[in-house]
C-alpha cells in the first residue's frame, strides 16, 4: 500500500473488493492472501513472475475458479457467498484470455451474439445491430462473417474483446490479452484497450507491456508467490521499486 | 299306405318317381363304388420345378410331370391317355414314357406312346395287371402360362376294350414368370453361361443365374436390415449422449454407474447380449416384437460405444471454451448446447458414422435369433439352392452402404485436417508462421528469462 497518495481514482465506493484472499490447488497455495480494491473507472495492471497467481487472482474475480477463503465483493455483492448467482455476475464482468478462446463453430458476428441471445435474451436483431457496432468499435465490421480460423490473432482477440464488451460489462478482465500474438499484431489490440480505457471502462489488465501500462494505468501491481509484493502508480512502481523482488523482477523484463 | 291310396291318381304318379329315383341313385352309387374299386387310383400327380430359386413351377416354360396310378382290383390297363389342360404347349424334345412297378421291382413294359400339345398317349403291348403302379413321366411340357391350379384328366382303355374316364389328377400349382425367371431362364440356355458355369468356383460362388435371382429376392432383408440401423442408431445417440454425460458427472457414484454401463456392454459381445434379451426377457413374461427387440438391442449396445465417443469429444474440448463461454453468463447447459455439442459433432462424425458401419454389420447377428433382416433372406436362399451365391449377393448389399460411408467418413477427415490447419488469416497467408509449438516456446522463453532471479 505504497504511494496510495498518488492514486487518481476518485472516492466512491470501489466496484471490486478483494479481502483476504487464499486459493489453493490440492495442498499447493496458490494466493496468500491477497488484498485488492479497484474503484470505477480505474485501470489497474498486474505483473508478476510466472507462476505468481496473476491468473488464479484474475479468474478468482469472476469465480472460473473457486476462493479457498477470504471474499470477493462486486459493487454491494459479496460474489464469494455461495447464495450469489454467478451466472448474473458474469454478465458484469468481461474476461478476455490469453487464447482468445473463441468458439471456431461460429463467425466473428456470431460469437458476440451467442450470449446476447441466450444470456440477454436479446433478438436476433439487436443481437446482430450490437454485435455490428462492436466489431465497428475494434476496427473488424469488414471481418463479420469470418470464421476465427480465417482471422489472425490479433483479429481474433479484437472479437474476443468486442465479444466481452458487448454484454455491457462494468468491469472487464485481461490476461495477458497480448502474450500469445507475434509482436506486429500486439500493437492493434492495445491500441482497443487504450480506447477502452480512456472510455471509462473499469479494467484490471494481467500484462507485461510495460509502455502500455505506464500510458494507460492508474495503478500498478506488482504481485510474486502469492501475494501483492508492491503497488502504485506506473511511473513510481517501474521507475523506483521500493522491494528487492520488484526490482529483480523489472531488471529481467526491461 | 291305404290312405295314401284313396288319394289321387297324382300322388301314386309321385310316388312311383321317388321309388324310380331311389333305385336308380343305388345302382349308380353300387357302379361308381366298383368303379373306384377295380379301376385307377391316382397315386399322385407332381411337376418338377423348372426355377433354379425356389420350388415353384412356372407357367410356358418346360418342365418334367410325374403321374402315377394303381391299378384295381380285377382290372387291367392296355392304354392310358392323359389330357394336358388347355394352353399346354410342348417343348423340344417333349415324351412321354411309362414305368410299371409291382412294389420297388420295375417290370417290364414294352410300349408305344405318342405325345402331342393336348394329350399323351401310352399303349402297353401286354395290359398292365391289377395291382402294378403305372408310372409315366412327360417331359418338357410346357404348363399354361398363365398362373393357376392345373390337373390332368384323360381316359384309360382296359384289356376288354373298354374305355373309362379316369379321375382329375392332384393338382399342380403354377405360377406365372416374373421378368427375374424369365432373365434366368434365358440365361439357362446360354453358352457363355454355361462355360462360366463350367468353373466349379464361379457356379458355386458367382453363379450368374442366381446373381440376377438373389439380387430382386433379397432387396426386402437387405431394407429390413437397413431399417433395423436407421431406427436403431438415432435411438442410441440420445442415450449415449446422456450416458456420457452421467460419465462425467461430479458425483462420483453417477460415474460409477456410468462406467459400469459402458464397460458391461462394451466388454461382452453383442451376440451374447441379442441371446440374453431375447432368451431373458420371455422368462420375465415380457414379449416384444422380435424386430423391436433387435432394435432395442441394437440401441443399447451402440449407446455405450457412442458414450465414449461423445466423452471423448467432449472432452477434447479445449478448457477455454468452457471458460469463455461461462465468463459471458452462459449457464453449463447453455454452454454445453451452443458451445460444447456443436464443436464436439464435428469431431466424432467420423467416429460415429464408423460405429454406424459397425452396427450396420451387426444386424447380421440378429439372424441367429430369427429376426428377419438380410441374412436370413440370404440364408434360406442358399438352403433352397445348395449355392453359395447368394450370399455373395448379400455381401454385395452390404458393401453398398459400408464402402461409400467409409469414403465420406475419410473426406471428412480430410477437410477436418485441412480446418485445423487453416488457422491463419487470408491476408496473412504469404508469408510464413509460427507453428504453435514455436510461439509455445518463444513465450516460455521469454517467461523464463523474465523469472530468472
Ligand atoms: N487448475 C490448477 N490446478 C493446479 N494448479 C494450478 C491450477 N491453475 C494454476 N495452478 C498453479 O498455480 C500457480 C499459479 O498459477 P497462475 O496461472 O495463477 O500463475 P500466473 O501468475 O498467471 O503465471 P503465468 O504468468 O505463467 O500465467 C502455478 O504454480 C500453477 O501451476
Ligand atoms: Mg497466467
Amino acid at each position: 500500500m505504497t504511494s496510495m497518495s498518488s492514486l487518481q481514482h476518485t472516492n466512491e465506493q470501489p466496484v471490486v473488493r478483494i479481502i483476504d484472499l487464499h486459493k489453493y490447488f490440492g495442498s499447493l497455495e496458490v494466493l496468500k492472501g491477497v488484498d485488492l480494491e479497484v474503484s470505477r473507472g480505474e485501470v489497474v495492471t498486474i505483473m508478476g513472475p510466472s507462476g505468481s497467481g496473476k491468473s488464479t487472482l484474475l479468474r478468482c474475480i469472476n469465480l472460473l475458479e473457486k476462493p479457498t477463503s477470504g471474499q470477493v465483493w462486486f459493487d454491494d455483492i459479496c460474489i464469494t457467498d455461495p447464495k450469489t448467482n454467478i451466472n448474473k455476475l458474469r454478465e458484469h464482468v468481461g474476461m478476455v484470455f490469453q487464447s482468445f478462446n473463441l468458439f471456431p463453430h461460429l463467425s466473428a458476428k456470431g460469437n458476440i451474439m451467442l450470449a446476447l441471445k441466450k444470456v440477454l435474451k436479446r433478438s436476433q436483431e439487436e443481437a446482430e445491430q450490437i454485435a455490428l457496432d462492436q466489431l465497428a468499435k475494434v476496427g473488424l465490421s469488414d471481418r463479420a462473417d469470418y470464421r476465427p480460423s480465417q482471422l489472425s490473432g490479433g483479429q481474433q482477440q479484437r472479437v474476443a474483446i468486442a465479444r466481452a464488451l458487448a454484454m455491457d460489462p462494468q468491469v472487464m478482465l485481461f490476461d495477458e490479452a497480448t502474450s500469445a500474438l507475434d509482436p506486429e499484431l500486439v500493437r492493434g489490440v492495445l491500441d482497443v484497450m487504450r480506447e477502452l480505457a480512456k472510455g471509462g471502462m473499469t479494467m484490471i489488465v494481467v500484462t507485461h507491456e510495460m509502455g502500455f501500462a505506464r500510458d494507460v494505468a492508474d495503478r500498478a501491481v506488482f504481485m510474486d508467490e502469492g501475494v501483492i509484493v508492491e503497488q502504485g502508480c506506473p511511473e513510481a512502481l517501474f521507475d523506483n521499486p521500493q522491494h528487492e523482488r520488484t526490482r529483480d523482477f523489472l531488471g529481467h523484463i526491461i | 299306405m291305404i290312405k295314401v291310396n284313396k288319394h289321387s291318381t297324382a300322388s301314386s304318379t309321385i310316388r312311383s318317381i321317388l321309388v324310380t329315383i331311389a333305385v336308380l341313385s343305388l345302382i349308380v352309387c353300387l357302379t361308381a363304388g366298383s368303379t373306384q374299386a377295380v379301376g385307377l387310383t391316382i397315386n399322385k400327380t407332381t411337376a418338377q420345378s423348372n426355377q433354379i430359386v425356389g420350388n415353384n413351377i412356372i407357367g410356358g416354360v418346360p418342365t418334367r410331370i410325374t403321374w402315377e396310378a394303381t391299378v384295381g382290383a380285377n382290372e387291367t390297363v392296355k392304354q392310358i391317355t392323359l389330357v394336358f389342360p388347355e394352353g399346354t404347349a410342348l417343348g423340344e424334345g417333349a415324351n412321354s414314357k411309362a414305368t410299371v412297378l409291382d412294389d420297388l421291382t420295375r417290370l417290364d413294359a414294352p410300349q408305344t406312346s405318342t405325345i402331342s400339345a393336348e394329350q399323351t398317349t401310352v399303349t402297353f403291348d401286354e395290359p398292365v395287371a391289377s395291382g402294378l403302379l403305372i408310372r409315366i413321366e412327360m417331359y418338357f411340357i410346357a404348363l399354361p402360362e398363365a398362373s393357376g391350379e392345373y390337373r390332368l384328366t384323360g381316359s384309360y382303355v382296359d384289356s376288354a376294350g373298354k374305355e373309362r374316364e379316369l379321375q382329375a389328377s392332384r393338382a399342380i400349382s403354377v405360377i406365372s414368370a416374373t421378368t427375374v425367371d424369365v432373365i434366368t431362364l434365358w440365361m439357362d440356355d446360354q453358352p457363355w453361361v454355361e462355360l462360366w458355369n463350367s468353373v466349379l468356383f464361379l457356379k458355386v460362388f458367382l453363379n450368374p443365374q442366381l446373381i440376377v435371382a438373389s439380387i430382386p429376392a433379397l432387396f426386402l432383408g437387405w431394407l429390413r436390415s437397413l431399417l433395423l440401423v436407421l431406427v436403431g442408431f438415432p435411438l442410441a445417440i440420445p442415450i449415449g449422449l446422456a450416458i456420457s454425460f452421467l460419465r462425467m458427472s461430479k458425483l462420483r457414484i453417477i460415474r460409477f454407474f456410468a462406467a459400469i454401463y459402458v464397460n458391461v456392454i462394451r466388454g461382452t459381445p453383442l451376440f451374447l447380449q441379442i441371446y440374453i434379451a431375447f432368451f431373458g426377457l420371455p422368462f420375465l413374461g415380457i414379449s416384444i416384437d422380435s424386430y423391436i427387440l433387435g432394435i432395442l438391442v441394437l440401441a443399447v449396445n451402440s449407446s455405450a460405444y457412442l458414450a465414449e465417443i461423445f466423452r471423448a469429444g467432449i472432452q477434447s474440448i479445449p478448457k477455454g471454451q468452457f471458460e469463455a463461454s461461462a465468463s459471458l453468463g452462459m449457464h453449463p447447459a447453455q454452454t454445453m448446447f451452443h458451445v460444447i455439442l456443436p464443436q464436439t459433432i464435428r469431431r466424432v462424425i467420423p467416429t460415429a458414422t464408423s460405429e454406424f458401419i459397425l452396427l450396420y454389420k451387426d444386424t447380421s447377428l440378429l439372424a441367429a435369433v430369427g429376426v428377419m433382416e438380410q441374412m436370413m433372406f440370404a440364408k434360406s436362399m442358399v438352403a433352397s439352392t445348395g449355392n453359395m451365391t447368394p450370399y455373395i449377393v448379400s455381401a454385395g448389399y452390404y458393401l453398398l452402404i459400408t464402402l461409400p460411408l467409409t469414403k465420406i467418413i475419410a473426406e471428412f477427415e480430410k477437410k477436418l485436417a485441412a480446418a485445423d490447419d487453416n488457422s491463419s488469416a487470408p491476408d496473412d497467408k504469404k508469408k510464413p508462421k509460427m507453428s504453435l509449438l514455436e510461439r509455445m516456446k518463444s513465450i516460455q522463453k521469454i517467461k523464463a528469462l523474465r523469472n530468472k532471479k
